[in-house]
């Protein structure tokens, strides 16, 4: 059996000095195995984006290990491998283009730490824009394209990497209701096709549930409950997700 | 290094932002040793500096009466060249004082002979720049208001509740630009030296350069420091964590001014007032001397003599200060105390007199080993003294600039392996380079318009063109100083109507 894309353990993470520490993570272990797609639910402030941060390779703990496909990549106070050299990439919430670079330089310059030459970037980062369908808004600024095109182009750049490992983080939000469903179904597409696993940050468990079989649901910095997504929404015993089967009945809609 | 070493918090940012604010001070330090020597006889000087402090009270107080309508209507309506008299309105800003006092100095001599009613022609003089500052910072304030909230007030009650509302939010801002203003006064020599007033910023210059006495001008220096601060650090504590809030960019609807017959017409006439009485008429002053004989044509000869030293002290001192507020702006990153704590240090450097840190670097040449004399008798420590002098309005423009970039471009570079250099190359240069090249640009007109700094500190035959109206103005004929002012006037508003296309839309 192969070793998870992820796992954390026992990570705690705070925030500010002595008078105003904030704990954002206690002691959180969970795994993520090869290809099951998992969702990160919880409400605001519950530590998700700080979790997902800690797996980038973004920040370190303050206790516990981070591990990705059996290498220790993160421990206390230490990041033993850098962000580039995870096999992760990651869709920001308020998606992250470089904003006087066009579509394509967006890709290219996300390619710079792949050194590879440059015609083969290039080519790579092209292949990145047509597996998102956006190969005609190369020339174009973040800024002249649509909500939906503009989370294409995120997602291109991070499809560049050939991740193993793809973090979302909330970053369907703000989206109407045909373009965010669009948009799920072709990562979900495009981890089939690609063999990559996601991680989806989330405060709504509609968003998880057409792409991810598993999920962790946070609250205040611990997990509430974990495990199969369609076992969860069964027998919920969070509130955020006892108030989602309530609105959608027991399936949820969860593949 | 990596690009999110300029995202992470760190303690090395708060020690780097009091090391920028400390090399802005050092050349100042040699005078608090100079006040500790023992001698403490100021002469005649606080009985000048009440008469200053009454000008400064009168002039920021007009400036608040004047502005602050005049920028909330200019908001809030739309009228045919609203945008070029709002350029013409600042004008004022970014020529040296002197100008305008000779200007009304040529006209009161014209219109009504006999001698100038020195303190209230002075008041008149500040006012044309404490209205401007006060007026800008209404109409900023204003415009920062959120398209909604307008709309609300407007639906409430109509034209009249939404510009006393308007007026109320923008009262605070506007109250401390005139603050502001009220201290620049109290560092100002020359209105004073044209129409025989006395001032505490022209005796600093009288004991210094008249009287010969460096001890005596230091601790006049010291006791118009200790006034300005003890107004103005209570202006910095009210002011510096509203401004920290305001350069941050929201996400609203934003505002668009609207045509209302009355009201535009009513915000339009204010301004044609103000720039037909603060910049027409004291410009026709210039213009009816200038424009006669040969005036304009000897003006242009030693505009190009001068042109050269006023554009190294301009762009040198706008080079250092861009750079440096960068810095700044960099330091301070994210944190909303650091940035608190920068605008709050910024806005007392800028009201401190500037004869406070000449005096110090002269004390300074003369104590230098002789090897170094020659770096402090240079153009380089003109502009190394001004770039410090006018340092906080590149830090506002670099901290809105900075504060419009998101930290998530740097985690997105870091997580794709982007070095540093090239983050910075292509991500964050290209961003950054409307608001620094505005900062360069107004640092650099109002360094090239300053004269107290370029008369202590300038090189023997480097003089700046303000520099060179100054000395000549008591001499020369009417004809020639009258020309010469109205030759910067016309460069420097020319560089104003340049001002947007460098700004880009981003500011």
């Amino acid at each position: 059996m192969s070793a998870p894309v992820c796992e954390l353990r026992a990570v705690t993470k705070s925030y500010g000095g002595n008078l105003t520490l904030m704990r954002a993570l206690r002691r959180v272990s969970f795994a993520v195995p090869v290809g099951e797609h998992t969702s990160l639910l919880g409400p605001s402030g519950s530590g998700k984006s700080t979790l997902l941060r800690l797996l980038a390779g973004l920040e370190a703990p303050d206790e516990g290990e981070v591990w990705m496909g059996g290498a220790l990549v993160s421990a206390a106070g230490r990041i033993d491998l850098p962000p580039h050299r995870r096999g992760i990439a990651m869709v920001f919430q308020d998606l992250a283009l470089w904003p006087n670079l066009s579509v394509l330089d967006n890709v290219l310059l996300g390619l710079s730490g792949a050194r590879l030459p440059r015609i083969e970037r290039i080519d790579r980062a092209r292949q990145a824009l047509a597996l998102c369908s956006i190969e005609d808004l190369a020339d174009r600024r973040p800024e002249t394209l649509s909500g939906g095109q503009q989370q294409r182009v995120a997602l291109a750049r991070a499809l560049a990497l050939e991740p193993r490992l793809l973090l979302l983080d909330e970053p369907f939000s703000g989206l109407d209701l045909v373009v965010k469903a669009r948009l799920i179904e072709e990562v979900h597409r495009l981890a089939e096709e690609r063999g990559f696993t996601v991680l989806l940050v989330s405060h709504d468990p509609l968003e998880a549930t057409p792409l991810c079989r598993a999920a962790v649901v946070l609250q205040a910095g611990e997990i509430e409950e974990a495990g199969p997504l369609a076992a969860l929404l069964r027998e919920p015993r969070s509130e955020l997700l006892r108030a989602f089967r309530d609105q959608l009945g027991p399936s949820g809609g969860v593949r | 290094m990596n690009p999110l070493a300029l995202e992470r918090p760190s303690r090395w940012r708060a020690f780097g932002v009091a090391g920028v604010f400390a090399l802005a001070l050092l050349p100042s330090f040699p005078l608090l040793r100079e006040a500790a020597s023992g001698q403490r006889g100021l002469g005649t000087f606080p009985a000048t500096l009440w008469q200053s402090f009454g000008l400064a009270t009168a002039s920021a107080a007009l400036g608040f009466a004047a502005g602050l309508p005049l920028g909330v209507t200019a908001a809030l309506y739309s009228f045919p060249g609203r945008r070029a008299l709002l350029a013409l309105a600042s004008l004022p800003l970014l020529v040296p004082s002197l100008l305008w006092a000779v200007g009304w100095s040529a006209l009161l001599a014209r219109v009504a002979p006999g001698p100038l009613p020195g303190a209230a022609a002075c008041v008149v003089v500040f006012a044309t720049t404490a209205i401007p500052l006060v007026l800008l910072t209404a109409w900023a304030s204003t415009a920062a208001l959120g398209a909604g909230q307008v709309e609300a007030a407007r639906l409430a009650g109509g034209e009249a509740v939404l510009v006393r509302s308007a007026c109320r939010h923008a009262a605070v801002p506007a109250l401390l630009a005139a603050g502001l203003a009220g201290v620049l006064v109290l560092s100002d020599p020359a209105p004073g030296q044209i129409f025989g007033q006395r001032t505490a910023a022209a005796e600093i210059l009288v004991s210094f350069a008249a009287l010969f006495d460096f001890g005596l001008a230091a601790r006049q220096g010291l006791a118009l420091a200790a006034l300005v601060l003890v107004l103005a650090a209570p202006l910095a504590a009210v002011a510096a964590p509203r401004l920290a809030a305001a350069v941050l960019p929201r996400a609203i609807r934003p505002l668009r001014p609207v045509w209302h017959r009355e009201m535009a017409a009513l915000a339009a006439g204010g301004l044609l007032v103000f720039v037909g009485i603060g910049v027409a008429a004291p410009l026709a002053g210039l213009a009816l001397p200038a424009l006669r004989g040969t005036a304009l044509a000897r003006a242009g000869s030693e505009v190009v003599e001068t042109l050269g030293n006023t554009a190294i002290y301009g762009l040198g001192a706008g080079a250092l200060a861009a750079v440096l507020g960068l810095l700044l702006a960099a330091l301070a990153g994210r944190s909303s105390r650091l940035r608190t704590a920068v605008l709050a240090l910024s806005f007392l450097l800028l009201a401190l007199p500037s004869a406070l840190p000449s005096l110090g670097l002269l004390r300074w040449s003369g104590e230098v080993p002789a090897a170094l004399a020659p770096v402090f008798h240079s153009r380089f420590t003109v502009c190394v003294a001004l770039g410090l002098r006018f340092l906080p309005v590149a830090t506002l423009l670099a901290l809105r600039g900075w504060a419009s970039t998101s930290p998530t471009w740097a985690w997105a570079a870091e997580l794709h392996g982007v070095s540093l250099g090239r983050y910075l190359a292509r991500v964050l240069a290209p961003r950054l380079a409307p608001a620094v090249a505005t900062g360069l640009v107004l640092v650099g007109l109002l360094s090239a318009a300053d004269v107290g700094t370029v008369l202590l500190l300038h090189p023997p035959g480097q003089r700046s063109l303000p520099l060179a109206i100054f000395t000549v103005m008591a001499n020369a004929p009417e004809a020639l100083v009258a020309s010469l002012c109205l030759l910067y006037v016309v460069g420097a508003g020319a560089l104003l109507a340049a001002l947007p296309w460098l700004a880009g839309r981003r500011l």
